[in-house]
């Protein structure tokens, strides 16, 4: 009886024509969370199966596909041939010893001469008869043994399903430049984003010496720990010091923080062009901050021609953090490094900026386009896997 | 490179480092066994103790740890004490000190706090004032590790020994062991904490002296070795480093320190005059305090990073840490607050070295004034 991980997926199975596209992305996404274990992927059009693996390595694999987007659910399971006496014994064999339970069969093989149904019963019937303290409850069970009928000749038997990402395979859904701070709310916009299968590509805006390397490093290990979720990710960090002098030197001290994101959304849009990225993903909450108000997002919106997609518009920071701190980012998050936003923040940002006054002052900055093109060419750029 | 953070951590001797490569290479016996090489070995730990002893003029027992901070932690703890009795520590001690009174407030004991001068000195009056008949145990270090002042620990013993006979007195003196002379026979301390890393030995190796006739708890349990303290493995390597590095760097004490406090001088002459200066009349040569008006100590070390020149921004055990307490217990202005740097110097610092940092101080600090923040 050798042992098997089933993985089922979710949306995946709404789709028509281009169906393949989507299976062939998830199949590359789960081989590369599998790379480092000794074992076989199995993967077909509807199942999906790791096998031969060292049955040690079982709950580290499980951890590592739990993180997959596209994978609807996982379950430990037997593989056994697919003859009437093995299946009984089999689901008797691997059942808790007591509780309510229904048996579910799903038949595909069609060499078999009895119904799903008729299975489920007499592997029920089994059951009941060789544990006098299991009960039937087709509705409301402690546990329910899934038996799978391939038409290879095997069947899979499982009793246990682990809930997995859901969402669609990362890659499928193009790619994404996401500003990264450093803070608590962009790691989660980047797996928000992920799970709806983009890929994550991410820039970083470093104020050198105001902000330090722990403040970079830290960036870093929030990229890291992205990685089971959204697959490497291509880290730009781009230095951002002269720029910030130049609007300290040139424009009102409230309008500091404005004009700085307008540069940060044309140097990501920049960076979307290099990488082929078909949006801009930001960590914005409506209304968190100054520079999130509806105005202020407006005009820092209105230096882009790229969608910018902001998962986390509608979140409560209690919701956002809740999230990091199911995916683990919201520890690193917290650690107290300045970040390139609040090295030189004004008492007073101004709260609804306009469009024609950011313009105006930005004007003053003659060498604007220049100061962009220099911090982009002395970005440094890190894979981070 | 330029650096100046060796209140940090200093440059490893390369007497030193041989000694290591020796002990790892040829001398790597276990000196609890009975073969010859290690009770040779044994014999050498005997030796670095007494040469350690002997140029530190201590009369009694020195324990060997792994850190400065393990010997703050094993005077702090080990020690006997009444529970519920009155504990001194000054306000401005090093958080391996700060921290186990903090720990020792939680359970129970009457922890004080002494209040420090401008200086970072423990203030005497207060000092008095704060020993009573419970008092047991009271650790006041002998270099303050931040603004480099020097308290009179000989002078605080003795008040206190005077009025509470029998109080336990003692003291880190991490930042004084070869940076200014110690006699501990003379200070009249019980305790005294010394580390390796501070005097170009390896890190990893530290000691705890104990004067004759008081009394330790062990902590590490397992083959009694350190006397039955400490139990371990002696760490060979850093055991011999350690002694050496300490010979050589109590050798000309008095001659380093005359011309590192020239060197001193002329970074106070040669900062910008908004700097405040701390500049203690008993004062260690090695380190230099300043703060700057508006200018953050991060983005100042970092800047001049980019010159290779590194520098602190206090206590790397505290730096970390959003709050700090010692440029409020200075009395610094608001706008000083943030400003901290500590410049630290170590025997081998050269003249050079200080003209490069004061220029490139200088010429960052014009830049960075400029963009202060809104």
């Amino acid at each position: 009886m050798e042992k098997i991980i089933l993985l089922r997926v979710g949306e995946l199975f709404l789709k028509g024509n281009n169906r393949h596209y989507f299976v062939s992305c998830l199949k590359n996404n789960i081989l590369a969370a599998l790379d480092g274990f000794s074992c076989r992927f199995n993967g077909t059009q509807n199942r999906m199966y790791v096998e031969e693996y060292d049955e040690e390595d079982e709950s580290a694999i499980i951890k590592r596909l739990l993180c997959v987007f596209g994978i609807s659910s996982i379950s430990p399971a037997f593989k056994v041939l697919s003859d009437e006496k093995t299946l009984r014994e089999t689901c008797d064999e691997i059942s808790p010893k007591e509780g309510k339970f229904r048996v579910t069969v799903n038949r595909a093989d069609k060499r078999i001469n009895k119904t799903s149904m008729e299975i489920a019963r007499e592997i029920g019937g089994y059951m009941l008869f060789k544990e006098k303290s299991r009960k039937v409850d087709l509705f409301s069970f402690d546990f329910e043994v899934n038996v799978d009928i391939r038409e290879n000749g095997y069947s899979y038997i499982s009793y246990e399903k682990i809930a997995a990402q859901g969402g669609l395979p990362v890659g499928c859904g193009g790619n994404a430049m996401l500003l990264l701070s450093g803070g608590i709310d962009s790691p989660v916009a980047a797996y928000r984003m992920a799970k709806r299968g983009v890929k994550i590509f991410a820039v970083h805006f470093h104020s050198f010496p105001y902000t330090s390397e722990l403040a970079k490093e830290k960036v870093i290990n929030l990229a890291r720990i992205l990685v089971p979720y959204c697959g490497e990710i291509e880290l730009n960090v781009v230095p951002f010091t002269d720029i910030q002098y130049a609007i300290k030197e040139k424009c009102p001290i409230e309008y500091m923080i404005t004009i700085m994101r307008r540069f940060m959304m044309r140097i990501a849009q920049r960076l979307s062009e290099q990488n082929n990225c078909g949006c801009i993903v930001t960590g914005e909450s409506l209304g968190q901050v100054a520079s999130q108000t509806m105005e202020s997002i407006n005009v820092t919106n209105s230096v882009v021609t790229l969608p910018v997609f902001r998962p986390l518009i509608g979140m409560d920071k209690t919701e956002i953090i809740e999230t990091a701190q199911s995916i683990g980012t919201f520890e690193t998050s917290i650690l107290p490094y300045e970040d390139c936003c609040t090295v030189f923040l004004p008492k007073n940002p101004v709260i609804k900026p306009k469009i024609e006054y950011a313009v105006a002052y930005e004007e003053r900055i003659e060498n604007r386009e220049e100061l962009i093109s220099e911090a982009i060419a002395h970005a440094e750029v890190l894979h981070i896997r | 490179m330029i650096y100046l953070d060796n209140a940090g951590t200093t440059p490893v001797l390369k007497e030193c480092v041989d000694i290591v490569k020796e002990c790892l290479e040829t001398d790597f016996y276990n000196p609890s066994a009975l073969y010859s090489p290690s009770v040779e070995l044994s014999r050498k730990i005997r030796t670095a103790r007494e040469e350690i002893l002997t140029a530190l003029r201590g009369d009694g027992n020195l324990v060997f740890t792994s850190s400065g901070s393990e010997s703050d932690n094993t005077a702090l703890f080990c020690t006997k004490k009444p529970n519920g009795s009155r504990i001194i520590v000054s306000a401005t001690e090093h958080p391996a000190v700060y921290n186990c009174a903090m720990e020792l407030l939680q359970r129970g004991y009457d922890v004080v706090f002494c209040g420090v001068d401008e200086y970072g000195r423990v203030k005497e009056d207060e000092f008095r004032s704060l020993i009573n008949e419970n008092t047991s145990l009271i650790s006041i270090m002998h270099v303050n590790n931040e603004t480099g002042c020097v308290n009179d620990i000989k002078k605080l013993c003795k008040i206190a020994k005077s009025i509470k006979p029998g109080v336990l007195f003692h003291s880190d003196g991490v930042q004084a062991v070869g940076k200014i002379k110690v006699n501990l026979s003379d200070l009249g301390v019980d305790l005294y904490s010394i580390s390796g890393h501070k005097i170009h030995a390896p890190k990893g190796i530290a000691g705890l002296y104990i004067r004759a006739g008081v009394n330790i708890r062990p902590y590490i349990f397992g083959g009694g070795q350190e006397g039955g303290l400490r139990s371990s493995t002696e760490n060979v390597s850093g055991i011999l480093s350690f002694a050496y590095a300490l010979k050589q760097a109590t050798m000309k004490v008095n001659e380093n320190a005359d011309r590192l406090f020239l060197l001193r001088k002329k970074i106070i002459d040669g900062v910008p005059s908004e700097f405040r200066v701390v500049d203690c009349p008993t004062q260690s040569p090695y380190i230099l305090y300043m703060a700057m008006p508006q200018v953050r100590g991060e983005v100042m070390l970092h800047s001049l990073e980019k010159y290779g020149v590194y520098i602190g921004t206090g206590s790397a055990c505290s730096s970390k840490k959003t709050h700090k307490r010692l440029p409020a217990l200075l009395g610094f202005d608001k706008e000083y607050e943030n400003g901290t740097i500590r410049v630290s110097l170590n025997r081998f610092t050269s003249e050079n070295d200080i003209d490069y940092f004061i220029k490139c101080l200088n010429l960052e600090y014009n830049t960075l004034k400029k963009y202060v923040r809104g």
